[in-house]
């Protein structure tokens, strides 16, 4: 029992980098109307260049700058070049981003390797938690989720592209009328997207192995934070991420890690069918 | 006066594609040697776990990354009954079905109440469950010790007198040929039925089909079950033919393969998941010779298809070849004249 604050603490951190990849997912289907199924693999894609980078340079700030760039511009190019021609119809859309992922996960098995690899804890200092040493990376990690995390509801709420992507995901039509450059909003709102997945993957790489099958475990639970938060719902996204994670994590306390998974996918079944709309959301 | 009712009469010559096909597939042994046979079962079974997911996309429009834990079902049954209860290869091969479809019943009736986006992620997760749960290792009595489970004899069948037995690759060919056939049929039969029809109806226009009186969730349902039974049926006999079974099977990324598979082929229709795989199976093969991440270029198939085919490649080379057929037909009638 002496490990419950550790894992209620990993659970906390995880849950904040998870609800930055979730909250990547929710904007893209909020705008874009359809669920990224790749989306995960741009996570793993996100962590694979994270290791390139440290391997080549051998400092992880460089990747840490240089990952979400990456993903923001190649985001935008995926969007305009492969989701556009088909975006009218949801389930061709959502079927373009199962051949978006099989190609990213071959490719990267092809480049990279099949073999997980692991990153050295880029800070390396430690601080005492309940008995336990423990990592202060993990706090960074969870610290930087905040920030972007606060800071994109401040680009979405103050700025002036912001308030055209909130335009857009209101009504369409309208706002195409009132002179809004929807094209532009829909390729940068990809990009940021696949951005924040990929910074996700940066700075999940040094907590776990990293390798081709990584995107597999996070989208589940990037599922599952969309539809608890109610799909579309951001602040519900993120908001479930977390709940869910630090439940996860305080369920490990006292079963096995798959108990603790497959409780919480339980949970999440049951919310579904007494709330398809989300906790968050009024019915 | 009462109006006729009129049906889309099918083509006169519609009869021709299945009894070319049946010829082929009885005639199948003279010019195929063994492992080229097994290799074609092999199609056809995968072929038909394409078809059940082509059954509820194409003909539902449900977006379902759930088909594999129907395919594992039936694998995970037959073992079950084959294991735990003794039973022959006709009682393992019902009871696989049937897990499938008893497992279709109750996590089909929680994804078809939602629609769409919700649905794709509610089989997503299901599929995560369902692993998750058979892999924890409290569930031996039906996973069996490891991840993965052989077969430690030949199966064999009696048919009236007659023992036939699966080391015969002769034998094997004609029992799954018949059997996907027979589901084939029995698939035809649903689409082409008015409960067929109701669910083409409602893929095109739900708003509608429903205030005309259909029961939108319940057919989806049962539309959904029908196709768990069919994916069950693929994975029993994949168990047979292969002797082997994978924990692998239940994972939503398995159901992966029927989704690229039907899409290039054509979900929309029955014999476009076959050709789909087929093409994926035989490309696969030579392929991994020289390239072991071959996906990539599915994946960008994929791609290339959804944008210029969105029907599928089966579908969009059948409707050429009947364009181009009649064009020559009257051409000809047209200079004998």
């Amino acid at each position: 029992m002496e490990l419950v604050p550790v894992l209620v603490l990993n659970g906390l951190v995880w849950g904040l980098i998870v609800a930055l990849i979730a909250l990547g997912l929710s904007i893209i289907f909020g705008l874009l109307d359809f669920v990224n199924v790749a989306h995960g693999d741009f996570f793993m894609v996100g962590a694979v260049l994270a290791w390139l980078l440290i391997d080549s340079t051998g400092n992880f700030w460089i990747a840490f700058a240089i990952v979400p760039a990456i993903g923001l511009i190649a985001g935008s190019l995926i969007e305009r070049g492969v989701l556009r021609p088909v975006e009218n119809d949801a389930s061709l859309s959502i079927v373009a981003s199962f051949g978006l992922s099989l190609i990213l996960q071959e490719g990267v098995r092809a480049t990279y390797g099949a073999t997980p690899k692991r990153i050295l804890d880029p800070i390396g200092y430690t601080f005492p938690v309940a008995g336990f040493e423990y990592e202060v990376y993990r706090l960074f990690a969870a610290g930087v989720s905040v920030i972007v995390i606060a800071g994109f509801f401040l680009f979405l709420h103050k700025t002036k592209f912001g308030t055209w992507m909130r335009a857009v995901r209101q009504d369409r039509e309208i706002a195409i009328a009132m002179g809004v450059p929807s094209d532009r909003i829909f390729m940068v709102t990809f990009g940021l997207g696949t951005a924040m997945a990929m910074l996700g993957g940066v700075v999940a790489a040094p907590l776990t192995s990293v390798e081709f099958r990584l995107g597999l475990d996070v989208l589940p639970l990037c599922f599952i934070a969309v539809i608890i938060g109610g799909l579309g719902n951001l602040p519900g996204t993120a908001a479930a991420a977390i709940l869910l994670s630090v439940l996860e994590g305080t369920i490990t306390s006292v079963a096995e890690p798959t108990t603790a998974r497959i409780i919480s996918l339980v949970l999440m079944s049951v919310v579904l069918l007494v709330r398809p709309q989300g906790i968050f959301t009024r019915a | 006066m009462e109006r006729p009712i009129v049906h889309p009469a099918a083509p006169a010559n519609a009869w021709i594609g299945p009894a070319v096909l049946a010829v082929a597939g009885v005639a199948g042994p003279l010019p195929l040697v063994d492992y080229q046979l097994i290799f074609v079962a092999e199609i056809l079974i995968w072929g038909l776990f394409a078809l059940s997911f082509g059954l509820v996309y194409g003909f539902g429009g449900m977006l379902s990354f759930a088909q594999a834990l129907y395919f594992g079902a039936g694998c995970y049954g037959f073992n079950l009954a084959t294991f735990k209860y003794g039973m022959g290869t006709w009682g393992a091969l019902a009871s696989g079905v049937a897990v499938a479809v008893l497992f279709a019943i109750p996590t089909g009736y929680i994804a078809t109440r939602v629609r769409q986006h919700h649905f794709l992620i509610v089989t997503v997760i299901l599929s995560v469950l369902t692993s998750a749960a058979l892999t924890s290792g409290h569930w031996r009595w039906v996973a069996g010790p490891y991840v993965t489970r052989s077969l430690p004899f030949v199966p064999a069948f009696a048919l009236g007198p007659l023992e036939f037995s699966f080391g015969d690759e002769v034998v094997a060919y004609y029992f799954t040929i018949t059997l996907v056939a027979v589901a084939v049929w029995l698939a035809w039969r649903v689409v082409s039925s008015p409960f067929g029809r109701a669910l083409r109806a409602i893929r095109d226009n739900e708003t509608r089909s429903g205030l005309i009186g259909l029961d939108v969730n319940f057919l989806r349902w049962m539309m959904f079950v029908f196709a768990g039974g069919i994916a069950g049926l693929s994975g029993t006999l994949y168990v047979l033919l292969a002797r082997y079974t994978n924990l692998e099977f239940f994972e939503w990324t398995y159901s992966g393969k029927a989704v690229v598979a039907a899409v290039l082929g054509g979900a929309g229709s029955l014999a476009g998941p076959f050709a789909g795989m087929a093409f994926y199976l035989v490309a696969a093969e030579h392929l991994s010779r020289y390239f072991q991440q071959f996906m990539i270029i599915f994946g960008v198939l994929l791609l290339i298809v959804i944008r210029f085919a969105p029907d599928g490649l089966y579908v969009a080379s059948a409707r050429w070849a009947r364009e181009s057929l009649a064009r020559w037909l009257k051409k000809n009638a047209h200079e004998k004249s």
